[in-house]
């Protein structure tokens, strides 16, 4: 089982506030993002990944339709997880997250589903064994890295700093 | 969980890329062929058996070294989706700032190439080569015109750039509010405070026995300097660095300092080291570079004019030329927020594979960065093992000294650490000092951009640099900088202009740095 990018569309931020948006007296302290999926096909979602800007606390909720006669319900995937451990300081302020299926604490990431078929809830992995498959991919996932960074370049030491025994150079170069 | 593991088999595999490249990898790969001569190796159970003589031979011992190696230096992997420039430096804002201040440098280098018609590098004719093979023991006879040459930057120009640091993001608003700094940092940078120093400083506690303190003349040696001899020796035995930087936390012995500090930065002198240091010499005596210049300058204005270091003045030329030529350094710049400047042949502008860096190491010399190998020329008379020794610690430590980052050991975090650790506990003091015009950072920087080199006595900077590769850790130099403007407070307090602020400060050479820290870390009242 490989991974995939799922498109989607990530709509501008929208600030809570209360009161007059145009008085901007009060900097909001949340802001939401709206993210869908266009795609018809149902998917399992894996992991989610974003570099941060200066959030210091991200919650997930979710959209779920169970089936075609009950309405949409809204669930808390994440709350209040933390990406910066001190809000006034530049720890976790520019950096790269990924949010995992596993992480999720009582739930998984529910399957969305464009048309009403009932369908299971995969296993969770927490409580129970890591399923084979999927520890087998990983593990290939692994192997793929290593042989990657294998492949790309060595480290063994150049030496030479000339050009075909030439070091005789223009000027510095601004780019 | 899973992404720890993932984590650890990513730092695993980048280890495994950097030391395959190491002359460690060949003698491995050597010693497990000859292994196979051995009565003990069966082929039933060949791996144990290579792993069980590796252990016990000593090979395991040195792997694992070049791997704590690693680790000391090598930062944590990030995520798979972060550029490269994100390992350089995180925040976008610093990156920029960087950059900017980078091509400050190259435009001065650039216009001081051009006003005096010198060329970036030139290879020099075969009656030079030889000349300067001859006088390479002694080139510190040479008295070249250097007075048309200047710095291409001091340390107070630098400490410009940082004070007009800023974080788009951060408001804080144009007039002074409690939010404002008080010092001359604006960033936001996590520091540490005082209760969090102390816990990393545990070892320099005051129920802990330091060299530096409990081996003065009025202490017996048998309470604590001798026992602290006799473990430094058991642990060189063993040449185990992570044990090594355990016990230099608390100061090395004299006679095993040199000794102590190679095994920490895993240097040891293969006969493979010192031909590339007589390559480097090559390179040296082939090519004259500007930068050489700039070397040349800068020794004689520092360290020719220091009276614990002016001895050392040809080593220094023997050092930092080659320096210059060392294509090896470069792979620093995956860690470093700065980044090498670039050329081209001449006549092949915007060529790529006629493009080249300069100098061949990427690093332009400043004002004062002959003071970071002078101290090590008490420890290393062999000029190959000094050279490899001062690269390593440059490409640990010193670097952050002169490069914008947002790093705890940076420049940045240790003005910001030192600033905070003022205010918080000495503030009237630094509201004093404010007050007249004299804010301390502008006091304190040239110490800790050039580690206290030049300032300190020679055995007290020691102390100090034994401990910076104790804790692989720069932040003690803030921290020494506050313990002294509070060691010498109550004088500050009476001052009224910086000019006699800087009086005040201007010798360090009388101070013992172990007990300055001790007290301010673990005997002030909070």
């Amino acid at each position: 089982m490989s991974r995939i990018l799922v498109p989607c569309h990530v709509k501008g931020t929208v600030a809570l506030q209360v009161g007059d948006v145009r008085t901007s007296q009060g900097r909001p302290g949340v802001l939401v993002i709206d993210v869908t999926f266009p795609s018809v096909a149902p998917f399992e979602l894996q992991e989610i990944t974003f570099k941060n800007y200066y959030t210091a606390f991200l919650s997930i909720r979710v959209r779920q339709h169970t089936s075609a006669h009950t309405t949409a319900k809204w669930l808390t995937c994440l709350r209040d997880y933390c990406l910066m451990p001190d809000p006034h300081s530049e720890e976790g302020a520019q950096e790269y997250v990924s949010l995992f299926k596993h992480q999720s604490p009582s739930m998984t990431f529910p399957k969305w589903l464009s048309h009403p078929v009932p369908c299971e809830q995969p296993a969770l992995l927490c409580e129970s064994l890591p399923d084979p498959s999927r520890v087998s991919s990983e593990v290939q996932q692994m192997w793929a890295l290593t042989e990657m960074i294998r492949a790309s370049h060595t480290s063994a030491r150049i030496g030479r700093f000339d050009v075909d025994g030439c070091y005789d150079l223009n000027l510095l170069s601004y780019t | 969980m899973l992404q720890e593991e993932s984590d650890l088999s990513l730092i695993i595999a980048q280890i495994v890329q950097k030391l395959k490249g190491s002359n460690l990898y060949s003698q491995l790969e050597r010693q497990a062929w000859a292994s196979l001569q051995r009565p003990e190796i069966k082929l039933e159970s060949l791996k144990e058996d290579i792993k069980e003589f590796f252990k016990i031979s000593g090979w395991e011992k040195k792997l694992q070294n070049a791997v704590y190696g690693e680790l000391s230096v090598f930062p944590l992997p990030s995520h798979p989706a972060a550029p490269p420039e994100h390992l350089k430096e995180p925040l976008v804002y610093m990156r920029k700032a960087q950059g900017s201040w980078e091509k400050r440098i190259l435009k001065s280098l650039n216009s001081m190439c051009t006003e005096l018609s010198i060329p970036l590098a030139r290879k020099r004719p075969v009656g030079e080569q030889k000349e300067l093979l001859n006088k390479w023991n002694e080139m510190g006879t040479d008295e070249p015109d250097l007075s048309l040459f200047r710095p291409v930057y001091a340390p107070k120009d630098f400490l410009e750039v940082l004070i007009n640091l800023r974080n788009p993001n951060y408001e804080n608003g144009d007039s002074l509010s409690f939010r404002t700094h008080l010092g001359l940092i604006q960033i936001p940078l996590k520091v540490k405070d005082i209760p969090e120093l102390k816990e990393c400083f545990v070892e320099l506690g005051l129920n802990t026995g330091q060299l530096g303190i409990d081996d003065s003349t009025q202490v017996p040696p048998e309470l604590f300097e001798n026992e602290h001899v006799r473990i430094g020796q058991k642990v060189l035995a063993e040449q185990d660095s992570a044990a090594a930087q355990q016990y230099i936390r608390q100061g090395s012995p004299t006679a095993l300092r040199a000794e102590l500090w190679a095994l920490i930065l895993n240097i040891s002198s293969e006969p493979e080291d010192v031909l590339y240091y007589e390559q480097l010499k090559t390179n040296v005596i082939q090519h004259d570079l500007l930068v050489d210049s700039l070397i040349y300058k800068d020794v004689k204005l520092t360290a020719s004019n220091d009276d614990y270091y002016f001895v050392f003045e040809d080593y220094l030329y023997q050092v930092l030329l080659c320096f210059s030529r060392d294509t090896s350094v470069l792979s620093h710049f995956a860690y470093n927020s700065a980044s090498p400047p670039k050329s081209y042949i001449r006549g092949k502008l915007g060529l790529e594979e006629y493009a080249v860096f300069y100098p061949p190491n990427g690093v332009i010399p400043f004002h004062g960065f002959s003071m970071y190998v002078a101290p090590l020329c008490f420890l290393y008379h062999e000029p190959s093992k000094l050279y490899q020794i001062f690269r390593e610690m440059y490409v640990r430590f010193f670097f952050r000294l002169h490069s914008i980052s947002s790093h705890p050991s940076g420049i940045v975090s240790l003005c910001l650490l030192f600033e905070t650790l003022l205010q918080t506990y000495l503030p009237q003091l630094f509201y004093h000092l404010r007050e007249i015009g004299a804010q301390p950072l502008r006091i304190s920087f040239k110490w800790m951009v050039r580690a206290f080199s030049g300032y300190l006595a020679t055995d007290q900077l020691l102390l100090l640099w034994d401990r910076i590769l104790g804790y692989n850790s720069l932040e003690i130099l803030a921290v020494l900088a506050a313990a002294v403007f509070a060691f010498r407070a109550v004088n500050l307090m009476e001052v009224t202009s910086l000019a006699a602020a800087e009086a005040v400060l201007a010798d360090l050479s009388t101070l013992k740095v172990m007990p300055l820290l001790q007290i301010f870390l673990f005997a002030t009242v909070t």
